[in-house]
């Protein structure tokens, strides 16, 4: 029971008094409880202010994490009830305290009929109301203190529950473990033919899912296989032969350019087929990959990421200006973008872009794959882990990286000429730089060079917000905390990479020939 | 290791690729070179508008450089690119702002006895307070970017805590949009202070205007790299960031704390950006949540245009790219809505012809 631990515990109460703050100010509070309200089945109307015991919901399980976590400061020493308890109260109160200190001011200042909007934008006075408890200024603020304590209280407590009963679950873990290899499980586990009936499933789905969930699903999934395009090419670059590239959307706007181009009738007047026009865009994509990569893939990965930055800068504005006005249309973008036509027959429904983006994404997986298990790939590992060893044992890392580079942009021209085609518009804010750091965020999230990661990555990132409606304005704010957050705890992704099995394991009486096969640095 | 480089010739293809590069920039420079004398030619644009022109460069300029010191103080010790520096400055323009609005709310019965806000009444201390609020916003915003967001990242591969500035950048950005709202904002400057007056020039048959707002942010950059210069050059505390620069370790096994070290640089860099920020909203007036972004990258291409890790690099990197993006339409005779592209092509070509820059890179021997 020393000075020092209480002192932490209420250091780490004051930061989740903080994040309260943060949360109330940004409006996210009253979000939440919204769709607390939700999840438990009520309605709620737009505009409308959720019921107060949600937020008791929202607050309670902030308030119990706080507990969890004053509780269990340090992982090495064996808790005892009391300590526990005094912790998680000084953690509880000091949050508490702090958030009625906010809640008096602001309730305070919208009680004097202050309309604190003109600076700070999501404080309503129906918000601060609703922080309150729609109480007066007072008791709001004592609930609050009050409710902290007691939720964090709660928290200590079933952290030291769990404490105990750890022994117990690590017993029938292994329990579960044992029993599931010894049955069916097991067997099915190491089964082949397990995964092949899994993939027949999938495919299976693939066909019959885009026919029967409406245009709306389709749309959603429409977007999300674009991004797992543009993931699996970022994901050649940035996760494979690791070099940081934060222009990708340069590549995307290339491809969907030369696809609007090419098949529009107004600036040009070329009305091509869809499929070579598809072609083309891919080729362009890819050869401007090797064109940019030309003179600055020598540069460090710092330098390489600001400089591919510009790139993708300088190609946004260039196609907003009024200097390429006649060749691009400028700020008003191109328009009656044709659709895929096959034997006469022109293939425009949702259904069939859902159809043909499943196939694009089929053949993309299927590519990646077969590339990131060759010898490329393993030019590519060895160029992302040590580029110095790699050239050492005669990776020409120049040559690699380029190809890298151009086949990563080929996808990204796949994926904006079905971008483009699909929207039968193209313009220049279709193509800023939050594309790219949308499509860098879900190679992190999901994986950096795991193919599920990216598919995974993509489903969250673009397919939740769309589910989470009521979340989409905050959703660049959770990933940008979420990347930092992934950077430290967990900077191999979601679902992370596995390496390759194919190499031969190096026996201990093998000859020294055999072990310069393994590629790969440092560890 | 000289003599034995002697011995064996350079390989031809590193050398062919080094004489393509050179000809290339000859090319490149030719080009430029030769167009903007068709436009010299025309001449287009009078003594004022050149003159316009470069002060406005050279305002700019004095807050890019601010801002890039910061990229260089940080790239220099950690050797890691500081992607929310920008977002730092952002917070800091709020800062300045809110303590602008707060004054600009307060009325007071000056001597005269007439009603007038206190931001009118004493503006010598609105302004100091609201730069010492810009710089003591910004300054925390960048002390705590560092212990959340850089520190444990300590050690780890180099694109890791660069993702992880990525993220921060997000962060700050969208917190700020919530927080504060998209819509633009506009500072309310004290009278003495007003956009668009200052010292009238006549020059060839036309007026130009040198605003109060630009020598002030001016002459305030000024004073403020010096005082930074004087710091790094002549106090303990820039005697320790050096050695950090130059070898943490060793730096570490003379008795400084490293990880303090690095806390007060942060510190000091999201200060200066915190005054850049301030400098920002007094003399352009409109901003938002998206303010620092434009700033942040060109203030690094500033960094590595001058020699990263270089402070006077930093700062003759920032100024000369003021003026160059202020006077490259005009000269290239292009569209004044491309100044930004003439800005990152030239971050690009600097990268490319001398990843150095101008006054060469200023970093030890370990992290290149």
């Amino acid at each position: 029971m020393n000075k020092q631990s209480l002192q932490k515990s209420a250091a780490s109460g004051l930061v989740f008094g903080i994040i309260v703050i943060f949360l109330a100010l940004i409006g996210f509070t009253v979000v939440f409880s919204g769709l607390i309200q939700k999840v438990l089945g009520q309605s709620l109307g737009v505009g409308q202010i959720p019921r107060i015991g949600n937020f008791f919901i929202f607050l309670g399980f902030l308030g119990i994490w706080n507990g969890w976590r004053a509780a269990r400061q340090d992982s090495h020493e064996s808790l005892t009830l009391p300590k526990v308890l005094l912790r998680a109260f000084v953690a509880g109160l000091s949050a508490g305290v702090l958030v009625m200190v906010y809640a008096v001011v602001v309730g305070g200042l919208d009680a004097r009929g202050v309309d604190m909007r003109t600076y700070l934008s999501m404080l309503s006075s129906d918000s601060i109301k609703f922080f309150l408890f729609n109480q007066s200024v007072a008791m709001g603020g004592l609930i609050h203190v009050g409710f902290s304590t007691l939720m964090a209280v709660v928290g200590g407590l079933l952290a030291f529950g769990s404490e105990k009963s750890q022994e117990q679950v690590k017993a029938t873990r292994t329990k579960v473990q044992n029993w599931s290899q010894r049955t069916w499980l097991g067997k099915v586990q190491g089964n082949p033919y397990v995964s092949y009936v899994l993939m027949g499933v999938v495919l299976l789905l693939l066909v019959l899912l885009p026919r029967t969930w409406g245009a709306y699903w389709n749309y959603v999934m429409g977007t999300v296989g674009i991004y797992v395009l543009l993931g699996l090419g970022l994901n050649i670059i940035v996760g494979l032969s690791g070099q940081l590239v934060l222009g990708y959307v340069a590549f995307f706007a290339i491809g969907a350019y030369t696809f609007a181009l090419t098949t529009s009738p107004e600036p040009h007047n070329l009305v091509w087929n869809f499929w070579i026009a598809l072609a083309v865009s891919v080729v362009a994509a890819a050869l401007s990959g090797v064109l940019i990569g030309l003179p600055i893939l020598r540069l460090r990965g710092d330098y390489l990421a600001i400089v591919t930055l510009g790139f993708g800068e300088i190609i946004r504005i260039l196609l907003k200006s009024d200097l390429l006005k006649d060749f691009t249309m400028g700020p008003r973008g191109v328009r009656n973008i044709a659709g895929p036509t096959l034997f006469g027959r022109s293939f425009t429904s949702d259904v069939d872009y859902m159809y043909i983006i499943i196939l694009a994404v089929l053949l993309s997986v299927f590519l990646a794959k077969r590339w990131q298990e060759s010898s490329i790939g393993r030019a590519w590992l060895s160029i992302s882990q040590d580029e110095t060893v790699a050239q050492a044992t005669g990776v020409d890392t120049y040559k690699y990286k380029l190809l890298a580079l151009s086949l990563g942009a080929a996808f990204a021209g796949l994926g904006g000429a079905l971008f483009a085609s699909r929207n039968q518009f193209t313009g220049p804010e279709d193509h800023a730089l939050m594309v790219s750091i949308n499509v860098l965020c879900l190679v992190i999230v999901g994986g950096m060079g795991s193919i599920p990661g990216i598919v995974l990555g993509a489903f969250v990132l673009k397919g939740l917000p769309e589910i989470l409606r009521e979340l989409e304005s905050y959703r660049l704010l959770v990933f940008g905390a979420l990347l930092v957050v992934m950077m430290i705890i967990r900077p191999e992704g979601l679902w992370p990479a596995r390496r390759p099995k194919l190499e031969r394991p190096v026996e201990p009486d093998q000859e020294p020939a055999a072990v310069a096969i393994t590629v790969g640095g440092k560890q | 290791m000289e003599a034995l480089r002697k011995k064996i010739p350079l390989t031809l293809p590193q050398n062919s690729i080094k004489i393509i590069r050179i000809i290339a920039a000859l090319l490149l420079l030719a080009l430029v070179i030769v167009r903007a004398i068709d436009v010299a030619a025309e001449s287009q644009f009078g003594a004022d508008t050149w003159l316009r022109l470069s002060v406005s460069g050279l305002i700019i300029g004095g807050m890019y450089a601010l801002i890039a010191i910061g990229y260089t103080l940080v790239y220099g010790i950690l050797f890691m690119i500081n992607f929310a520096h920008g977002e730092v400055m952002m917070l800091g323009t709020f800062g300045g702002y809110f303590v602008f609005e707060a004054f600009n709310a307060i009325q007071v019965t000056a001597t005269d006895g007439t009603q007038m806000s206190f931001l009118n009444a004493n503006p010598v201390i609105a302004i100091f307070l609201a730069f010492l609020m810009g710089m003591t916003i910004a300054a925390l915003s960048g002390y705590f970017l560092e212990k959340i967001a850089y520190r444990p990242l300590r050690g780890a591969p180099r694109l890791v805590p660069l993702i992880s500035a990525i993220g921060a950048s997000i962060f700050l950005q969208n917190a700020g949009q919530l927080l504060f709202g998209p819509q633009r904002r506009q500072y309310v400057n004290p009278v003495v202070l007003d956009r668009g007056i200052g010292w009238n020039l006549e020059l060839s048959g036309s007026t130009v205007v040198l605003t109060y707002t630009g020598i002030f942010s001016l002459v305030l950059s000024a004073i403020l790299m010096v005082g930074l210069y004087l710091l790094v050059q002549r106090t303990k505390l820039g005697r320790a960031m050096r050695a950090v620069a130059q070898d943490k370790k060793t730096a570490a096994l003379m008795g400084i704390n490293v990880d303090q070290i690095i806390s007060r640089t942060f510190v000091i860099s999201g200060a200066l950006a915190g005054a850049a920020g301030v400098m920002w909203g007094i003399h352009n007036g409109l901003f938002n949540y998206f303010v620092g972004f434009l700033p942040g990258i060109k203030a690094f291409t500033a960094a590595v245009l001058g020699g990263i890790g270089n402070i006077p690099g930093a700062m003759v990197g920032g100024l000369f790219l003021g003026i160059v993006e202020s006077l490259g339409p005009a000269v290239l005779g292009i569209d004044f809505q491309l100044k930004d592209v003439i800005a990152f092509s030239i971050l690009i070509l600097v990268l490319i012809f001398r990843p150095s820059g101008i006054l060469g890179e200023a970093l030890s021997e370990e992290k290149v």
